[in-house]
């Protein structure tokens, strides 16, 4: 399958004003991805999300963004840094131009992207205040895209926490693409909240491949409420002895949505230890896939991972489709998994409704507490003050969280 | 004395199997019931129909509390009206903690009844006092609904439950099952403490032990759907030394 032609176009605009140099680049990785074209559903990890069908087909490049209101976005106690329709609002970290192999769609990526998140710690380094990388969206005509590369480089011993915060404004239809590399030297330690409230007609592909080195400790919280068309790929690699991996992951899929989180935890080496706890919320006619696979190369004994995925499907015509799958090729392994997908506890909600709480509310206060499971692991109180209030909106019920926080 | 909840000729089954069939009781306001009977004789069904719960379905006849038809309404008006049922079996809700779990239902409760919410600190207040009369840890406000509570522990948030919420009308479903003599006498007390001229209470229970601590005015036995044979409190001590063969038989 080949790239449909508005991408040629674009790129050609695109590439205009390129330097040479740059120019061979981004030429090179937009022939890869011409000829290639978007992933379809032959290949396994694309069965649900065929891109040939579901992808924009009609794209341009952004127009500019006036500068909107961003008081209710950003958060208090965070170092903020923002784009615009892809276009960074502050002076630039030019990151190195990737180069080399990659699927299509980090040729795509490849051949568009801007800068996105530099962030580079030395050794030691720690970082008290979050940082909040805020990606506003707003399309002014449909189809308009941006692509992005973010990189997090944390050396020995470092210390970050980081909001990989995507929103959509309401507009025409969008297109993004992000390339997310994440390198965790000896014993550093990264927090990453990515957060997804993109706009009901927003498609967004993410790509992220982290390297996990020695006693290092990445806790990811992977949050999805928004979008249209959501397909985010997480290889996580516990590259040496000691290396740990904790992933926190909630979505709340509604009306159409297509939400496709695919990940893949490699355990590499010895001693190393993953906990997942996924969970979902399927209501309207939304789609959901969540496939998460462990593999377990051989030589990598002592491996330590846990994975537990629970969804529930709030409304009859949501769909969610949830797989643990687990590959093992060493032995002295300890794996745990349990994968759960079903409706609320009415024993609760009569329990609940016998002392008086309405039958709305009483489904709306359970449903919450199941994800607040995840939710209470986020480290910054505003965001996760805020998730809760936007999440009970979405359940359209009241609740009080004097209690919560 | 004013009828606080009058039960003509009710008829229940869950799941097509008739289990209520043709049960009367009059429990007048400021009175102490208790109700007997059997292993599956119908005493939690009956409980079950008070609160509302949507697998009972009536068949027949009429529930009248405080002059009004209950069972028109849905368990989470009932409860607003002041029904209150001690769960025989308590559910565990993990991530909603007690003290959420308390202030939902009494804002709720309030709501329904067109009063105002509780300011935040009074209520606070309010249910630690309730707690320590239970001999509770205050940490369990917490700690997510009887979430790995012991049999005796959930027994207890039950009736903490209704010493919050002050309800009129208390069913309690074995209540007593499950608990230590010490924590039985903390039941008792906080049974005893809801007492008063305008309130009603039905103990369900297997024995006499509860019936120590809590003084029926009126003991009943439920037998194959229906109330076979009312007494006093004697009737209770009856039963224990007897059991219920010889009622049966008759
Ligand atoms: N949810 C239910 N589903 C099926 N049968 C039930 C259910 N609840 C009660 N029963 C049956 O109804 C009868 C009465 O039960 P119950 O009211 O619990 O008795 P008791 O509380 O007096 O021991 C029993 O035969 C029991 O098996
Ligand atoms: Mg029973």
């Amino acid at each position: 399958m080949r790239a449909p032609t508005s991408y040629q176009a674009a790129f050609a605009q695109f590439a205009q004003g390129l330097p040479a140099a740059e120019r061979a680049l981004r030429e090179q990785a937009f022939a890869s991805f011409a000829a290639a074209g978007f992933p379809d559903d032959s290949a396994e990890r694309w069965h649900y999300t065929d891109l040939n069908k579901l992808a924009p087909q009609n794209v341009q490049l952004p127009a500019t963004l006036g500068a909107p209101a961003l008081d209710e976005l950003l958060l208090p106690g965070c170092e903020s840094r923002v784009w615009l329709n892809g276009r960074a609002q502050q002076a630039a970290a030019g990151g190195e131009m990737p180069s080399g192999a990659g699927d299509a769609l980090v040729q795509l990526n490849r051949a568009f992207a801007l800068p996105g998140l530099q962030l580079q710690l030395a050794a030691g380094e720690q970082r008290a205040q979050p940082l909040h990388a805020l990606l506003l969206t707003q399309a002014q005509a449909p189809g308009e895209m941006h692509h992005l590369a973010h990189r997090i480089a944390l050396a020995r011993g470092s210390r970050a926490t980081v909001l990989l915060h995507s929103a959509g404004l309401p507009g025409a239809a969008s297109f993004s693409s992000h390339q997310l590399d994440l390198d965790l030297a000896e014993q550093a330690q990264l927090t990453l909240i990515c957060l997804q409230q993109e706009g009901e007609q927003a498609a967004q592909l993410l790509q992220t491949r982290a390297r996990i080195g020695r006693d290092a400790q990445l806790r990811l919280i992977n949050l999805d409420f928004g979008g249209q068309l959501i397909r985010k790929d997480w290889q996580l690699q516990l590259a040496e002895a000691g290396a740990q991996l904790e992933v926190h992951g909630l979505f709340a899929a509604q009306q159409r949505v297509h939400l496709d989180n695919q990940y893949e935890v490699e355990h590499a080496a010895p001693h190393t230890s993953s906990r997942q706890l996924l969970r979902g919320l399927g209501s309207g006619r939304s789609k959901s896939i969540l496939n998460d696979r462990v593999l377990v190369r051989p030589g990598a004994f002592k491996t330590d991972s846990e994975q537990r995925l629970a969804n529930l499907i709030l409304e009859r015509g949501a769909e969610i489709n949830a797989k643990p799958e687990l590959e093992i090729y060493a032995d002295d392994v300890k794996c745990a998994h349990g994968n759960s997908c079903g409706q609320l506890d009415e024993r609760a909600v009569f329990y609940l409704r016998s002392r008086g709480v309405p039958e709305a509310q009483a489904r709306a206060l359970l449903t919450y507490s199941f994800a607040d499971a995840v939710l209470a692991q986020l480290p910054i109180a505003a965001l996760r003050l805020r998730l809760a209030q936007t999440l009970t909106r979405q359940l359209g019920a009241e609740l009080d969280f004097e209690d919560l926080t | 004395m004013t009828t606080l909840l009058d039960i003509q000729d009710l008829h229940a089954r869950v799941q097509d199997k008739d289990i209520l069939k043709g049960l009367n009781l009059t429990v007048n306001a400021g009175t102490v019931h208790a109700i007997m009977g059997p292993n599956g004789a119908g005493k939690s069904t009956l409980s079950k129909v008070l609160a509302g719960a949507a697998d009972y379905e009536v068949t027949g006849g009429r529930v009248l509390l405080a002059g009004k038809d209950l069972l028109a309404l849905n368990p989470e008006a009932r409860a607003a009206a002041g029904v209150f049922m001690g769960f025989q079996y308590p559910v565990e809700i993990p991530g909603v903690s007690n003290m959420m779990f308390l202030k939902a239902a009494v804002n709720a409760q309030r709501k329904q009844r067109g009063e105002p919410e509780l300011e935040a600190a009074d209520f606070l207040a309010w249910v630690r006092h309730r707690v320590k009369q239970m001999k509770m840890d205050p940490a369990m406000l917490s700690r997510g609904v009887n979430e790995g509570f012991s049999g005796g522990e959930k027994k207890r948030n039950e009736i903490l439950q209704m010493l919050v919420l002050e309800p009129k009308l208390m069913v309690l479903d074995e209540t007593d099952s499950g608990l230590d003599i010490d924590a039985l006498r903390i039941v008792a007390e906080g049974i005893n403490a809801m007492r008063s001229p305008e309130r009603a209470t039905v103990l369900v229970t297997h024995y006499q032990r509860l019936l120590d601590y809590v003084q029926p005015d009126h003991v009943h036995v439920l037998a194959g759907g229906r109330i076979i044979k009312s007494g006093g409190p004697e009737l209770a001590r009856e039963l224990e030394e007897k059991g219920y063969g010889w009622l049966q038989a008759a």
